[in-house]
């Protein structure tokens, strides 16, 4: 067993490089767009944690035969987690399934990222001229004061189509598990704000994520290319 | 040692908690995990809380830490061997490839069979895998404040770090690991009567990934922003710290789904 130490010397710049993906309410524009399997979506391509190398397979690149009822093998829809949606309805996450999601985690008391990152949703909504095959799923981190009625009221004061939008309740340990299979970072302070990652997921009707698309405010052509070239 | 640790493995389930600590998820999270429904109280010490300053935290200031129950050992080969007998899923080659990379239990001898040194730290799992042993054990990971505090014992003081001896010893220990095969139980015993807190493998916490660094873009512009981003370790508590620094920077390079060879796993629970 060779010594592991020179990892995190190498590795050690790391946690100042995360935070260029994280910011508190009021923080830096410029976003620009992902590939889920680029290193640059996650920094952790410099550890020497074995076997990073993998990709969520894109459609037509890879159509896996699925068992069924069973997901792929890369699909978020593999955690078993339960949820509330706006409506008061319990939802297990694979309910998700089906169709392509774009995916936030925000927390409603956000005085402004989370409303730019809802708006950034939106403006990918309008671009697909409001199709019904992708979906828009808002998660709060703040399960305490976002409780299912206070979403339905956000959902209807932002005009969010429930057609198309889902908002999410849950538990802290479920909220936990999503934000580790989307890659995405937070944390609760003290005076009941969170720094989180300003990141939108798309996933595929497998739950499989293929793109993200990262900071506010971003040029969301790369995200509508990939939308649109997994519903065809 | 390892006599120990076979005590602790031999030890009759017949030691009921009065209650179910801490297992979170809505449907134990990351799968179906069959509860076991008792949890060897021995196997478990009890850590009183108290306060510290995280080495980063995006707050200045002390953390508070409740009381809680931590593992006296990291989980080892032979009790993760038992966990994917019970839950078929975390078996090597049945695991979907959403909760662990293609490390997972990669030096083990078969699926259900971990050859090698059986009181040694299971390594190579994932922090899905992580979450759901403990789940299934009635227990759940320790957050990253409980295991900096608990860890900052020596075998007396419960902040033996104060003491830059002590602060020494435990980066000599961790620049030093003995290695995969180590028996649990082989590096110090805290104060909490705590083992293999440094020296032994890397341990996966709750909230690996939460935001560990300050954040001094708070109201400022880009440009702030960056000069933070450049500023680096700037943000540490205590510089010389550097087995903390380590730490950090190591968890901060996880991902979920991450295995390696250096990396394990114990678990807490709240007091009863």
């Amino acid at each position: 067993m060779t010594m592991m130490v020179g990892v995190p010397l190498r590795t050690a710049w790391l946690p100042a490089v995360l935070l260029t993906a994280l910011t508190g309410c009021s923080a830096a524009d410029a976003g620009q767009g992902t590939p889920a399997d680029d290193p640059t979506a996650h920094p952790a391509h410099a550890a020497h944690i074995a076997h990073e190398a993998h990709a969520p397979h894109p459609h037509g690149v890879a159509d896996e035969v699925v068992a069924a009822g069973e997901p792929a093998d890369f699909s978020i829809y593999h955690a078993h987690s339960v949820w509330t949606d706006q409506h008061g309805e319990r939802r297990p996450l694979g309910s998700l399934s089906g169709r392509v999601q774009v995916v936030g985690m925000v927390y409603l008391s956000c005085a402004y990222a989370c409303p730019r990152m809802v708006l950034d949703m939106k403006r990918i909504e309008d671009e697909l001229s409001h199709r019904a095959d992708v979906g828009f799923v808002l998660v709060s981190i703040d399960p305490e004061r976002d409780s299912p009625a206070r979403l339905a009221e956000y959902a209807a004061g932002a005009g969010l189509d429930p057609d198309r939008w889902t908002l999410l309740h849950g538990d802290d340990g479920d909220i936990l598990e999503l934000a580790a299979l989307l890659g995405i970072q937070y944390r609760r302070m003290a005076n009941g704000e969170f720094i989180h990652s300003n990141l939108l997921t798309v996933l595929d009707a497998d739950g499989q994520v293929v793109f993200r698309q990262m900071g506010l405010g971003a040029n969301p052509a790369a995200t509508l290319g990939v939308v649109r070239s997994i519903t065809g | 040692m390892r006599a120990l640790a076979a005590l602790v493995l031999a030890l009759p389930l017949a030691l009921p908690l009065a209650a179910q600590a801490g297992g979170e998820g809505s449907g134990g999270g990351a799968g179906a995990i069959r509860a076991v429904p008792a949890v060897p109280v021995s196997a478990m010490a009890v850590v009183p809380g108290g306060s510290y300053t995280p080495l980063y935290s995006p707050e200045a200031g002390a953390v508070t830490v409740g009381s809680f129950r931590m593992d006296r050992h990291p989980v080892t080969r032979a009790d993760f061997a038992r966990f994917v007998a019970d839950n078929e899923r975390w078996r090597r080659g049945a695991v979907p490839a959403v909760f662990a990379d293609q490390g997972y239990l990669a030096d083990w001898r078969r699926d259900l069979e971990p050859g090698g040194e059986p009181a040694a730290p299971v390594t190579h799992v994932s922090w899905f895998a992580a979450r759901a042993y403990c789940a299934w054990a009635g227990k759940r990971l320790p957050t990253v404040d409980e295991w900096e505090f608990a860890a900052r014992a020596d075998e007396t003081r419960t902040d033996g770090l104060a003491d830059p001896a002590h602060k020494a010893r435990i980066l000599q220990l961790t620049m030093r690991r003995p290695g995969a095969g180590t028996p649990v139980g082989s590096v110090f015993r805290n104060r909490y009567g705590i083992h293999d807190m440094h020296g032994l493998v890397w341990e996966w916490v709750r909230d690996f990934n939460t935001v560990t660094a300050a954040d001094d873009s708070r109201g400022g512009d880009r440009k702030d922003a960056q000069l933070y981003c450049a500023a680096g370790a700037d943000g540490a508590t205590d510089r010389e710290d550097y087995a903390a620094f380590l730490r950090y920077a190591f968890r901060s390079t996880l991902k979920g789904r991450s295995t390696s060879g250096v990396l394990g796993f114990r678990c807490a629970a709240d007091v009863p």
